[in-house]
């Protein structure tokens, strides 16, 4: 019998947990509930498509890059705004400098490719985030570790062997940064000798529970002095 | 024994790491998140210079420029902001009233005596225009302030297609409704312009306002001199 995938599963210091409720104010348990990921929706994920029209495969793989693109922005946005706002010293510079380079190159690689099929690039609101390195670090620990997962969740259901090839050169990267934080947050590099994936529907509800991608809008005409 | 396939060639071209620049024509805004109260000094404690909202008068989000920031004896963030003011056009905001920081690389000039507009990007020149401005009893006011929103569903041909709030609001039109903020805009009487001939607001001809827009992101320094 198929087990439900807990957040868990994929967060096993909790470290995404705690980052994200120690910035929103929410409590583990709560974050646990929201990110529960039912049986038969894991089960789905993972299951082969039956056949599929070359306009399908294009397009499902269009959407999964851009799925990518969208947490690769998010990381880019992350540590781009950390680096201006100078908040950080030593190794734990070097390595929001580093990867940050690396995060900019993969957005940039995803934009190429898709051209006008790319998503608009989000808003992103990082609270208190990039402010200081304690929130730096946890929060650093939970992107890099939810990105590895969720690169793994969607990397099968590539169809074109050429993006496969490519999701896994930044996968395995994706993993270098994980283990790069997670030893300067003083966590063991290595949580495992196997990784959980996560699926598309619970990396997109983390995100959006941590409130990190935000609308900005406009309703009504002027009001100016004319 | 069969061949071991040699590695597939990935579909994305991953180039260089791209490190991030100094960049001196970079300028940070923040939304507000929520009402606050701006402060003469980085401290709870301090005398409040303005109350400002999270929304503006055209109901899109508010915002400030980001000048500084500084932490508080008590280890809180605080920014130094440019603000939607009259009174005081600079004040310090706690960073938790403030969403995510925005960048722009642009900066808009308003010369009164010449009667233009000037968009710089990156430091260069890439648009101008010439413009309407207050009248002598209602002068469009000098200073630094920033573009705050950019308004285009609505049906005004008084405002033109396009319109952008800014910061600056009018020294005469005390009670004008929703503060007197100054904006720039469009009109459907393109022969005043260029001239002084509004109540304060800066006027372009609509196909000017309309080539701006592709331009002008929101949060844009603007000076007018």
């Amino acid at each position: 019998m198929e087990r439900d995938l807990r957040l868990d599963d994929i967060d096993r210091d909790g470290a995404i947990a705690d980052a994200l409720g120690t910035m929103h104010g929410h409590t583990r348990a709560d974050l646990l509930r929201g990110a529960l990921v039912g049986g038969g929706a894991l089960l789905a994920a993972c299951a082969a498509p039956a056949s599929a029209s070359a306009a399908s495969s294009r397009a499902r793989d269009a959407s999964i890059l851009n799925f990518a693109l969208t947490l690769e922005e998010l990381q880019a946005a992350f540590y781009t705004e950390v680096e201006r706002n100078r908040v950080l010293r030593g190794e734990l510079k070097r390595q929001a400098d580093t990867v940050g380079g690396h995060e900019r190159a993969h957005v940039r690689a995803f934009r190429d490719v898709l051209g006008s099929k790319a998503i608009k690039r989000p808003h992103f609101d990082f609270g208190g985030a990039t402010e200081g390195s304690d929130a730096f670090r946890r929060t650093a620990v939970a992107f890099e570790d939810l990105a590895v997962a969720a690169y793994k969740g969607q990397a099968p259901h590539i169809r074109s062997r050429a993006y496969l090839a490519s999701a896994l050169a930044i996968h395995s990267v994706e993993a270098r940064h994980a283990a790069w934080i997670r030893r300067l947050a003083g966590k063991p590099p290595v949580a495992g000798p196997f990784d959980e994936p996560v699926s598309r529907p619970a990396a997109t509800r983390i995100v959006a529970r941590t409130h990190f991608v935000v609308r900005r809008t406009s309703r009504k005409g002027p009001r100016f002095t004319g | 024994m069969p061949d071991i396939p040699a590695p597939a060639r990935g579909g994305l071209a991953i180039g260089a790491p791209e490190p991030l620049r100094a960049d001196p024509h970079a300028v940070q805004w923040a939304p507000l998140r929520r009402a606050a109260v701006a402060r003469a000094a980085p401290s709870a404690h301090a005398r409040a210079v303005a109350r400002l909202g999270s929304r503006t008068p055209e109901n899109t989000t508010n915002l400030v420029l980001v000048l500084g920031r500084a932490r508080d004896p008590h280890g809180g963030l605080w920014i130094r902001a440019r603000l939607p003011a009259r009174r005081a056009q600079t004040g310090w905001l706690p960073r938790s009233a403030l969403g995510g920081y925005e960048e722009v690389h642009t900066r808009l000039v308003v010369d009164r005596a010449r009667l233009t507009l000037t968009l710089l990007r990156n430091g260069r020149a890439v648009f101008r225009a010439p413009v309407g401005i207050g009248r002598a009893a209602t002068p469009t006011p000098a200073g630094a302030f920033y573009v705050r929103d950019r308004l285009t569903r609505y049906a005004s041909p008084f405002y033109g297609p396009v319109a952008f709030g800014t910061s600056a609001q009018s020294a005469t039109l005390t009670d004008w409704p929703a503060g007197g903020y100054v904006g720039i805009h469009g009109t459907d009487q393109p022969g005043l312009v260029p001239g002084r001939i509004s109540h304060g607001c800066i006027r372009l001809r609509n196909a000017d306002i309309a080539r701006l827009a592709r331009l002008l992101p929101v949060g844009t320094p603007l000076e007018i001199r």
